[in-house]
């Protein structure tokens, strides 16, 4: 962010305080203008058809089956190829398509894929996948998928993915002033932290 | 978290499909947009690399000859930073400036990348060692010659076996700034050249220009000593630092009294202290007693310039203290009588009685081919006369760079030309890579396998009694930068087949050269015969530490001194009046690490100057030369001279003046170049008589001032190191009046 | 926090005393028991400057060269101070030199959180002074307001303009922090990511950071151990020991044994034997959570 566009935010700040303290307080569901841009990946990945619902022709597949860092690590990590492979190569019916044909092109030349990031945020956010995955997925007991949706959306729908919530420092502290329950018997309740350096970096 | 358990090749080769293509923090490093960096991302990942979290491999720093042990850290597939190894016992998990800076080592701009030959034309390494073999043959062993820093370990062991091959005894082994003289008195005095001194069990220590925490043999061991020799808890009581040196090393800064000794006459006043020891009483033997007899404290004190009642009450305190600890370091050494100053100081722990208690033999590896070959200046001035004599067709050389710091007066430049063919295997084009036919460009510390035996060999706590000793193993942390760089062990190997194809035609590089000969000498290297090849050799490069049961030294009886000597203190020269200390620097030390620049940045601990060469002046002597700081002043000797920056500095005798070295490059690099003067080009020509070495400190100048002035670029602001009369900044405070007994 | 979050909670986020200023509400519902601080034993330190060249691997210091250190814009966070003994307006070196390792002191009633007119430095739960670099507005305030100058300004922009980092040694940035851009303050933060990752791993296997677990970059390197670093609210860590041990309380601006000793002084009398610790510029009451240990020096060498 370039000193201009940090000034803005701060006079815009100071103009919009007042005004936008209601609509701050409501959290953002994903609308038509916080869609990130489609992103052309090396390989057209269908999402859908690996995380999607049964009904839609997926597999139910739990995120981080791929996404395993996401658990154990600030980044969730793209699996490496191996992995695809892994499945890939015991599945006869699907290994002359195109994208399959790509994907051991790759393996075979011993080539990593260059996926493009899709949800980038600054350099100087720290963003930990493994305290989100930790607080709700493990302590919280939430589904996998509305826990990963709640900064993804609703990967499991798309294709290739985009992004889909604005990733904007108001949306985070949107949801971390909200009070959430600690635990999932408990009706204790607590909220993520406050403390800009807990994220910035 | 360390991670031993893998097959380090694998783990290379898996990397190489990505691992280091990655998007870094540097770019982008403010933009949000979706889609245009690419993620990390890998064909193949072992369990135990996580994309977020850091692997740490154990290896071994190669910045300065101590070796200390590293821990690096590693993060998709990048070397960040070097940490100490806490199972060392040399650095105990600690790491000096220096050490750190090895990462730019590696990820030096400057770096050579290919084989070049003279003009700078890229050839490949197939048509490099053609040339090679090419121009050897028909040469005879006796006209090929190999010109080293301190090599040890099996690059060693190869580099002996290819001087073995090609029949040459050529192998000369320098280092511009190294403690050969004292080595030789060592020998002489304790018959070993590089004892164990116990630093931490001392009392007191007199430390005769030893700058121990600074750049002398094993700093950063030496500073865990310091630290417990410090301790007000600690048993002995918390231990007296006496530095005597003419020019304040960063010991010196920490001593509890500086002297400002006379340059020269360290000698003096170590048979002084001991005729005064005598005097007070302590049991002198006969031989030493002669030697010391003619040294009243009155006769030291003005030969010195110490105090005489300073002396008595140095005698007095090491009398009272045992055992104390005597050390002859780099400024006592660099004379013409160095030999004799450091004996005389060796004298004084045998009359102090802190041989065997304080100076005790060290264990030596079992391995006499890995043994370190350590570097002297004698070598240099061998193989220079060797070359003014015609004698060598082809030179390599590696680790040194003898045209940057060999002295002027040796012409060592024209008579490295007159050599017909010229290698030099280097990381940067320096001064004797760019003097060279073909340059061979070497793989960075954090590339390449190797092995490391240390000189001084360190012992962990309880260790030193059973004959501790190790091998240090050095492992790549990542891929190479460059495709065309190579070990050293790797050359060599190459050179060796050109010579002896069947019995080296099993190794197809360096590394399986060194796995194949570790695994060989299993036992010897602490295993069992039944331990499983692959698991032993993860858990040797795991650990990067090998402790052997080493071959014990034994310290000699105290030999007959009858012969000691010292030569009455210089008269000053009228024409070149004061006397030029070159300064060893704990960053800069040699110059080789020159063109790091954190170092450049970092300010000289004393003077707080970077980025520059500087003049130290004593306030009086810049006074009566109407010298200011930041005058620009010639510094001439009979053989050259050098324009630096004027500094007032107290801790200097006001007979001398001090320049550091490792500045002044002609080549090497962007942060090297151009920056500072090299004060090794204007050294006299004078040599230690009895070790053949080139006297540091035997360089008598005159000072002259240009009449140009700038300002320092220094960190200590315009009051220059005054507190102004702030009553708590930086607090010393005199021992008897604090309670240290209770400390945590 | 969000903008109007910030601007309605500023002054909770100033602290102007340690224990009469409470702090943000909010980080009782963030429960920290951690007080970071640490003790540097000047009679242990050498003035080697491997802390400060450790500073700069760790934390992605940009080298600024000669021309811009003439300028005084230098980046080190962690600097030594180099004073000589005094006399008559005379530098003598007898005793040596002395050494200061000196950084960001994390004062827990910070003099630069006070005149930042956006909120870019901030008091932190943990007991840090945050500089979040991407609010900082570069109004160089804060460097103004700092007793101990150890604040930073990116006077440039260093990655991309002055090629501080030529290829490949970007390579060697540490990713677990930003290259600040130009016109940003920075500063020494305690090594904030390697704090970070301990609090992480010590929350995810529920219990609190353990006495050693995490080393600033400065404190790993120190050949001579002089730096302590942890936890001052943990009585069991080292660095509370010493304080403790000491007799500096960080919620004084004048610690009790130097009251009494005063009083003693002030009667003739000879003092007892006193203890080495202390903060530089206690009395301006920053409250810094650093405490210093006296340089001593043998005079029975003298």
């Amino acid at each position: 962010m370039h000193f201009s566009l940090r000034l803005f935010t701060l006079v815009a700040g100071l103009l919009l305080a007042a005004a936008s303290h209601a609509a701050d307080s409501a959290p953002k569901l994903t609308t038509p203008d916080d869609l990130g841009p489609e992103v052309t990946q090396p390989i057209e990945f269908p999402h859908f058809r690996h995380a999607g619902d049964e009904k839609d022709g997926g597999m139910q597949i739990n995120c981080m089956y791929c996404h395993t860092y996401a658990r154990r690590s600030m980044v969730a990590g793209i699996p490496p190829v191996q992995k695809c492979v892994g499945c890939h190569q015991n599945i006869p019916s699907v290994r002359e398509t195109p994208r399959i044909k790509q994907l051991f092109d790759y393996y075979d030349n011993n080539k990593a894929i260059p996926w493009k990031k899709v949800h980038d945020i600054p350099d100087f956010v720290r963003f930990n996948h493994e305290r989100h995955i930790k607080r709700f997925y493990f302590q919280q007991d939430r589904p996998y998928q509305e826990v990963c949706g709640y900064c993804h959306g609703d990967v499991k729908t798309m294709v290739v993915a985009r992004r889909q919530k604005p990733l904007t420092m108001g949306w985070c502290a949107n949801c971390h002033q909200k009070d959430h329950p600690v635990n999932a018997t408990s009706t204790e309740t607590g909220h993520g932290p406050n403390d800009c350096f807990t994220c910035h970096k | 978290m360390n991670e031993n358990d893998f097959d380090r090749r694998d783990f290379l080769k898996v990397l190489g499909a990505g691992g280091t293509a990655v998007a870094l923090s540097g770019c982008g490093y403010t933009s949000i947009e979706d889609g245009k960096e690419t993620v990390t991302s890998y064909v193949t990942l072992p369990s135990y690399v996580i994309p977020g979290i850091s692997n740490y491999f154990n290896s071994t720093c190669a910045q300065c000859e101590a070796g200390c042990n590293t821990m690096v850290r590693v993060r998709e597939g990048r070397a960040l930073k070097a940490e100490g190894n806490a199972n060392s016992p040399i650095n105990r998990g600690k790491m000096c400036g220096l050490g750190q800076a090895g990462v730019q080592a590696h990820y030096n701009p400057d770096r050579v990348q290919t084989p070049l030959l003279k003009g700078g034309k890229a050839i490949s390494w197939g048509d490099a060692l053609k040339e090679i073999e090419g121009r050897l043959s028909g040469v005879k062993g006796d006209e090929i010659a190999f010109v080293t820093g301190t090599t040890s370990g099996h690059a060693q062991a190869l580099l002996g076996s290819y001087m073995e091959a090609v029949g040459s005894k050529n192998h000369f082994s320098y280092e511009a700034i190294s403690p050969a003289v004292v080595r030789a008195a060592n020998k002489k005095a304790y018959g070993v050249a590089m004892p164990r001194y116990r630093i931490d069990k001392a009392k007191v220590v007199v430390s005769f220009g030893a700058d121990f925490l600074g750049a002398w043999v094993s700093p950063v061991y030496f500073s865990q000593q310091y630290a417990q020799f410090r301790k007000g808890n600690r048993p002995e009581g918390r231990g007296v630092l006496v530095q005597v040196e003419p020019k304040m090393t960063l010991t010196g800064a920490n001593a509890d009294r500086w002297l400002g000794i006379r340059p020269g006459t360290e000698g003096i006043l170590a048979l002084g202290l001991i005729n005064a020891l005598g005097s007070a009483g302590v049991k002198v033997p006969a031989d030493i007693s002669a030697a010391a007899k003619d040294y009243t404290p009155e006769r030291v004190g003005t030969d010195t310039g110490v105090p005489f009642d300073q002396i008595n009450k140095l005698a007095a305190l090491l009398k009272e203290r045992t055992p104390s600890l005597a050390l002859a370091g780099t400024a006592a050494e660099g004379y013409a009588h160095g030999s004799q100053n450091a004996l005389a100081i060796a004298m004084l722990n045998h009359v102090l009685g802190n041989v065997g208690k304080t100076v005790e033999a060290a264990a030596a590896v079992p391995f006499p081919q890995l043994a370190p070959v350590v570097g002297n200046r004698a070598s240099l001035t061998a193989l220079n006369d060797g070359l003014a004599a015609n004698k060598y067709k082809v030179v390599f050389s590696y680790g040194t760079n003898p045209v940057y710091s060999a002295p002027a007066a040796m012409k060592f430049k024209d008579n490295f030309g007159k050599a017909g063919f010229r290698v030099a295997f280097a990381q940067y084009l320096d001064e004797t890579a760019l003097a060279a036919d073909l340059v061979l460009p070497l793989d960075s510390a954090m590339e390449d396998w190797a092995t490391m035996v240390p000189e001084y060999m360190a012992a962990p706590e309880g260790g030193y009694a059973e004959g501790y000793a190790q091998v240090s193993f050095r492992q790549p942390v990542m891929n190479r930068l460059y495709p065309d760089t190579r070990s050293i062990g790797d050359i060599l190997l190459a050179l060796l087949k050109q010579r002896k194809p069947e019995a080296y035609k099993g190794f197809d590089d360096f590394y399986a050269y060194l796995r194949g000969n570790v695994l060989e000498k299993k036992v010897a290297f602490g295993g069992s015969a039944k331990d499983d090849n692959d698991e032993f050799w993860n858990d040797v490069v795991g650990k990067g530490i090998v402790a052997l049961k080493g071959v014990p030294g034994r310290l000699s009886p105290k030999p007959s001194v009858s012969g000691l000597a010292l030569p009455a203190p210089a008269t000053p020269d009228s024409a070149y009046p004061l006397r030029l200390i070159p300064a060893v620097s704990a960053s800069m030390r040699d110059g080789r690490n020159a063109n790091e620049p954190w170092l450049q940045e970092s300010p000289d601990p004393l003077t707080t100057i970077v980025w520059d060469s500087w003049v130290e002046i004593h306030p009086k002597t810049a006074a009566k030369l109407d010298i200011v700081e930041g005058d620009i002043v010639e510094v001439a000797s009979r053989s050259g001279s050098i324009k630096a920056q004027a500094y007032l500095f107290p801790g200097i005798h006001p007979d001398a003046v001090s320049v550091p070295v490792g500045y002044g490059h002609e080549a090497m690099g962007r942060y090297a170049k151009g920056v500072g003067a090299n004060v090794f080009s204007m050294l006299d020509p004078v040599f230690d008589k009895e070790t053949g070495e080139l006297a540091l400190n035997e360089t008598a100048v005159k000072i002259s001032k240009t009449g140009e002035r700038v300002i320092i670029v220094k960190e200590e602001g315009p009051v220059g190191g005054s507190q102004a009369g702030r009553p708590r900044i930086a607090v010393k405070v005199p021992a008897g009046k604090v309670d240290l007994t209770k400390e945590v | 926090m969000s903008v109007s979050n910030l601007l309605e909670n500023w002054s909770k986020f100033r602290h102007t005393h340690p224990v009469d200023d409470k702090g943000h509400e909010d980080w009782e519902a963030y429960p920290s028991d951690i007080k970071w601080a640490m003790a540097i034993d000047l009679d242990a330190c050498t003035g080697c400057n491997a802390c400060s060249v450790a500073c700069y691997a760790e934390n992605n210091l940009a080298v600024v060269g000669k021309e811009k250190y003439a300028h005084g814009q230098e980046m080190h966070w962690m600097r030594i101070e180099r004073y000589w003994g005094e006399e008559n307006g005379e530098f003598h070196a007898e005793q040596g030199a002395q050494f200061l390792p000196m950084m960001c002191q994390q004062c827990e009633a910070a003099p630069c959180e006070t005149v930042c007119p956006v909120g870019a430095t901030n008091h932190t739960e943990d007991g840090l002074n945050s500089q979040i670099y991407n609010r900082c507005i570069g109004s160089r305030y804060c460097e103004a307001n700092c007793p101990y100058k150890v604040r930073y300004f990116n006077w440039y922009n260093y990655p991309e303009q002055e090629g501080a980092w030529p290829s490949p040694m970007e390579q060697q940035l540490n990713p677990d922090l930003t290259v600040r851009t130009k016109g940003v303050m920075e500063k020494c933060t305690f090594c904030k990511q390697r704090t970070y990752v301990a609090r992480n791993n010590a929350r995810n296997e529920g219990r609190e950071v353990a006495d050693g677990e995490v080393q600033t970059a400065c404190q790993q390197a120190c050949p001579t151990g002089a730096i302590s670093f942890g936890n001052l609210h943990d009585p069991a860590s080292k660095v509370a020991k010493q304080w403790a041990q000491q007799g500096v309380d960080i919620n004084k601006d004048k610690q009790d044994k130097d009251k009494e000793r005063e009083k003693i002084e002030h009667q003739d009398k000879e003092p007892e034997k006193a203890l080495r610790g202390y903060r530089i510029l206690e009395e301006l009451r920053p409250y810094p959570s650093v405490m210093y240990l006296e340089r001593v020096r043998d005079e029975s060498a003298v």
